[in-house]
């Protein structure tokens, strides 16, 4: 690797997600699909609604609200997650449910119904020394 | 109909237990002899056998029988996760039913690795949540059971109801691994999993083996006179619903509708039930959903003791998944055990008053989820 060359920020897994960037604001990329309008995250190939295969790829919204949640209290080996934290499934406006990280809240705050908004992380960093960054979503700041 | 009526003639299973040690062909074996002594038939009128699994290397189906007998029949393997065994008993009605075999045998087997259950998924678009660890096995029972308490007001201890008297009810069953009372204090005490579900909400991994003999109607005449009759049963996965998330395992609700029109009976005309708790919050999402009591209202109704033995409608009077432990590929079998014992009164001091003739079954699990009736 050239001395000169910078750390690349890497999403955890590919086509997930697309991280932010100093020009762009990162987002969740999802499929809608272009005859029904029904929208999915991951994105798909075939709509799980009306079959079509004609999927558009688009950015979802970064807001969304816990449609429900958990506290982990035990970790997985292997996985880049300490016990205990907050793991939930967020409702964005597109009706669309994202399982997700719950942070910046203490864990007996948590609440369903709760405005979240997305942001990244760096799980750690891969042989080249690149970032590999993971989502997750935190309360609503403003 | 032209189908012809399906029987459970016979049904076998072996103590289950946490790391027992004992090779999974021996397990099934056993099981697989008492299930045929119990029908009281010899393995040269066994036709075609099922092997659920899902731990177990490739050929395991075919190790186990050739325990039994080499009489060359076709023998298949059978996985659907957590609903492996049950799923073979359904595949065996199928085929009975439809005049293809007159009698079949489905062994359930699993030695289960130790540790935690390795997570599956790697496959599927929550491959992500499973990459980070944020789908432990409690995870989605937990997050179901929150949404349940944030819909309908259920408490945690109702969930812990449900694990206390599963426990109770294991000490009267020695095949059960835990062989212990806990009280709702120590159930709402011990060491959170994932909340709201503690440690003893939750099955234990656990070895075991279970065996089911199917025969047709005619067929069986041979052997008893009071057969208990597989009148209904309908397996699935989940369904899409626009805009909902996906939490359930598999469609129960619709599975419980087919299997009532299919057996023309209704929930009320159940007198002794099994349903998959693989974490105890499970036993109150089932009986809603199969119309034992009405959405939103499981947590008093177990509560209530309406769940119990000497209950309105006795559930899970083995123990369940919770107390007797969950060797994956086998529980089915335990679940068909436990209701065939239960009809034919052969269920001692967890016997359910009054002669039952109708019991239900649901097992379900990442593969997906069955629903069967049985009528004496």
């Amino acid at each position: 690797m050239g001395a000169s060359e910078a750390k690349k920020k890497v999403p955890i897994k590919e086509g997930l997600f697309k991280v932010h960037t100093d020009e762009e604001e990162g987002y969740l990329i999802g499929s809608r699909c272009k005859k029904c309008g029904e929208y999915f995250h991951p994105k798909r190939v075939v709509c799980a609604n009306c079959y079509s295969e004609d999927m558009d790829e688009v950015a979802l919204s970064t807001r969304g609200k816990i449609f429900t949640y958990t506290i982990a209290r035990t970790s997985y080996p292997g996985t880049p997650l300490t016990a205990p934290f907050i793991t939930a499934h967020v409702e964005l406006p597109e009706k669309v449910s994202v399982i997700s990280l719950i942070t910046d809240i203490d864990l007996d705050k948590v609440k369903v119904g709760m405005e979240v908004e997305l942001y990244f992380w760096k799980a750690r960093e891969d042989g080249e020394g690149n970032e590999v960054m993971a989502y997750a979503f935190r309360p609503v700041s403003n | 109909m032209a189908e012809k009526e399906v029987v459970i003639l016979g049904v076998g299973i072996t103590r289950f237990g946490r790391v027992t040690g004992r090779n999974p062909v021996e397990m099934a074996r056993e099981a697989g002899l008492m299930a045929l002594k119990d029908a009281g038939v010899d393995f040269r009128d066994i036709q075609a056998g099922f092997c659920a699994h899902v731990n177990q290397p490739m050929g395991t189906g075919a190790d186990c029988f050739a325990e039994l007998g080499m009489t060359g029949i076709p023998v298949t393997n059978v996985e659907v996760a957590c609903a492996s065994q049950s799923r073979g008993v359904m595949l065996a009605g199928d085929m009975i039913a439809a005049g293809i075999y007159d009698m079949a045998l489905v062994i359930g087997v699993e030695k289960m690795p130790r540790g935690m259950v390795p997570l599956g998924g790697e496959l599927s678009d929550m491959s992500y949540a499973f990459l980070m660890g944020l789908m432990p096995f409690p995870g989605t029972y937990a997050m179901t059971a929150q949404r349940h308490m944030h819909t309908y007001g259920t408490k945690p201890e109702h969930f812990g109801r449900a694990a206390e008297k599963s426990h109770r009810n294991s000490r009267l069953n020695p095949n059960a691994t835990y062989q212990q009372v806990y009280t709702l204090e120590e159930i709402m005490s011990s060491r959170m999993i994932a909340d709201p579900i503690t440690m003893y909400m939750c099955s234990a991994n656990a070895d075991g083996a279970t065996a089911t003999v199917v025969c047709s109607r005619e067929k069986a005449k041979k052997y008893t006179t009071r057969p208990v009759l597989l009148v209904g049963w309908a397996g699935g996965t989940p369904i899409y619903e626009k805009g909902e998330p996906m939490l359930a395992e598999g469609p129960t609700e619709l599975l419980g509708k087919k299997v009532y029109e299919m057996s023309g009976l209704g929930p009320k005309d159940v007198d002794v039930a099994q349903v998959h708790d693989a974490f105890s919050p499970g036993e109150i999402f089932a009986i809603e959903e199969l119309g034992f009591c009405p959405k939103g209202e499981g947590g008093p109704f177990v509560w209530g003791g309406n769940t119990e033995i000497n209950g309105k409608i006795p559930v899970n009077t083995d123990g369940g998944l919770v107390s007797c432990g969950h060797p994956i590929g086998a529980t089915g079998g335990r679940m068909i055990a436990e209701l065939s014992w239960q009809l034919r009164g052969m269920a001692g001091p967890r016997q359910v008053s009054g002669n039952p003739k109708v019991a239900l079954l649901h097992n379900q699990g990442l593969g997906g989820t069955n629903v069967m009736i049985f009528k004496m």
